[in-house]
């Protein structure tokens, strides 16, 4: 196995507890460790986008988005 | 070779549809020209995982005399057909590309199964895809990998890697793939044939192997547009036993299709898509947009917003999704995976709940922004399908390659992945082939639900380019 960082040896617990999944092979562990790079995209998004106060459905924005620019 | 002289495995699904309501063809014919290219060259190109042939005998023998009867018949009368090995048949096998549903048969059918069926057209082969749909690449450690037509050691693309190498190579008139990051678009691109994601809720997914409920669409692979946009007026519309399927009208797309681009609005983005695209790809890309120019079409050029949104998002719906369908073969079976297949699905077990929720809720609003920014001023993007060159099959093999080959691997689907989060229609056509001889993906999106203009613009490129009709001289295996 691979050297472990101490972000892969939490998340390696993390699912252990809450999946009952050990790290299958040593690849695993390597794209466990790409998920420090997908906290920071996520984190940096913080602040650009919020919340919808009323209820909404993917399914309704689509078909928003169908009308939308359309030339008649 | 037959009565109208040609081997007819080379004919477009609509000619050959054509053909057989003609009478031109038989459609016995073409099983026996679609098989004799499968006999000559799928020990080369391994699109297959199972083939019925004496079933498929029985399909064209009947639709042959069902022809002779006179009755109505379909607009995919006689057309033998094969799909990606994850479309439920009734009693058939179905094994999603992997060892753990080797021996799966299903006791229903999916409906886009039973609506081709309706239509006249017969399946007749499962064909080879990435284990449970889950790599861009087309490696498949349980049933051999699938080789590209065009060069056995390069990759077909994947997920669909069977449904684009078996159009490329006439084993097949047209192949259904499935669409979670771009599985239908990438094999399309890489075999050089035709092939569309439809809009998000589009076609149905009853009977469909699911591997992200978010993000996952049925689609065909074709030789042409013409023949998506047959196959779409088929599948597409509402079924009541896929409750997420839309209530839309669906259009007669082939009417549609009159090269006539004047008028219509093509973005292409300044940002994103192009980053980082080599420059074989940029080249075929650009001569692609002066073909759709000279078709009427206006070009824009456009800076894509939320474009750091989308790509992290639709990474973590994908990841969560993929982890929590196979969470409990994870725990009870992990070693009956791919290395590269668990190990891609491990870390969606981590994904905080909390960021998914985030991540879906604001899919919406996200589409919602981006179409108006976008949308309010283009009609379509276009934007290279794969932004490198083709990689080889040894270099992007994960499971036996050196660390960092993951990343390669999961580059492929770059410019595709964004449309499965954002929902919108996307197509591949071919339009050009690299130093290698591979082939190269042009892709066009439009709005929710405008798979017609989609469809039309490729036909309408195609009708001024021959890259669709070009046939890989497949070499021995």
């Amino acid at each position: 196995m691979t050297e472990k960082s101490k972000f892969a040896d939490d998340m390696t617990a993390s699912i252990a507890t809450w999946h009952g999944v050990t790290p299958p092979n040593d690849v695993a562990l390597r794209m466990l460790g790409d998920l420090e790079k997908l906290i920071r995209d996520f984190e940096a998004l913080r602040g650009t986008l919020r919340f919808e106060d009323e209820p909404s459905s993917f399914e309704a924005a689509l078909r928003e988005a169908a009308s939308i620019g359309v030339r008649r | 070779m037959t009565a109208i002289g040609l081997d007819v495995a080379n004919l477009s699904l609509v000619d050959a549809a054509d053909a057989v309501r003609q009478g031109e063809v038989s459609a016995v014919a073409l099983l026996e020209a679609c098989l004799a290219n499968l006999d000559a060259h799928e020990d080369a190109v391994n699109a297959t995982i199972w083939v019925d042939k004496e079933g498929a005998f029985a399909a064209a023998r009947a639709a042959d005399t069902k022809r002779a009867a006179g009755g109505p018949i379909g607009p995919l009368h006689g057309l033998p057909l094969a799909h990606k090995d994850m479309y439920y048949q009734a009693g058939r096998l179905s094994t999603c590309g992997s060892a753990i549903r080797r021996d799966f048969v299903p006791d229903y059918s999916a409906t886009v199964i039973e609506r081709l069926a309706a239509a006249g057209a017969y399946a007749f082969a499962g064909l080879n895809m990435a284990e449970f749909a889950q790599n861009g690449t087309g490696h498949n450690r349980h049933h051999g990998d699938c080789r590209n037509p065009w060069n056995l050691s390069y990759i077909t693309g994947g997920s669909s890697s069977g449904s684009g190498a078996a159009v490329a190579s006439r084993f097949t008139f047209a192949a259904l793939g499935s669409d979670t990051g771009g599985s239908i678009r990438l094999p399309a691109a890489a075999n050089g044939v035709s092939g569309i994601k439809p809009t998000q809720t589009r076609v149905s997914r009853y009977g469909v192997m699911p591997l992200s409920f978010s993000a996952d669409n049925v689609g065909p692979l074709a030789r042409t547009a013409r023949d998506c946009a047959r196959i779409m007026s088929v599948i597409a519309g509402h079924d009541p036993r896929d409750p997420t399927s839309a209530e839309m009208p669906v259009p007669d797309y082939e009417a549609g299709l009159n090269g006539d681009l004047r008028g219509v609005r093509v973005g292409v983005p300044k940002t994103y898509f192009l980053d980082d695209v080599d420059a074989p790809v940029r080249a075929a890309f650009e001569a692609s947009l002066a073909v759709l120019a000279g078709r009427g079409a206006t070009l824009v050029p456009l800076t894509l917003p939320l474009m750091d949104a989308v790509a992290t998002y639709a990474s973590v719906v994908s990841r969560v999704e993929g982890a929590t369908i196979h969470a409990e073969w994870m725990r009870q079976r992990p070693h009956d995976f791919a290395t590269h297949i668990n190990s891609r699905m491990f870390p969606g077990l981590a994904i905080p709940g909390t960021y998914y929720v985030e991540a879906l809720s604001r899919r919406g609003p996200i589409l919602k922004a981006f179409a108006t920014e976008v949308f309010g001023q283009v009609d379509l993007l276009a934007t290279p399908t794969i932004r490198i060159c083709l990689p080889t099959i040894a270099a992007t093999d994960v499971d036996d390659g050196p660390p960092g080959t993951e990343q390669l691997a999961l580059g492929i689907s770059i410019n595709t992945r964004p449309f499965n989060y954002l929902g919108l229609p996307a197509i591949s056509i071919p339009c050009g082939f690299d130093p290698n001889g591979l082939p190269i993906g042009l892709q066009i999106s439009g709005r929710p639900f405008a798979e017609d203009a989609v469809l039309q613009a490729a036909d309408a490129y195609q009708r001024d380019t021959d890259w669709h009709t070009r046939r890989p001289a497949i070499p021995a295996a």
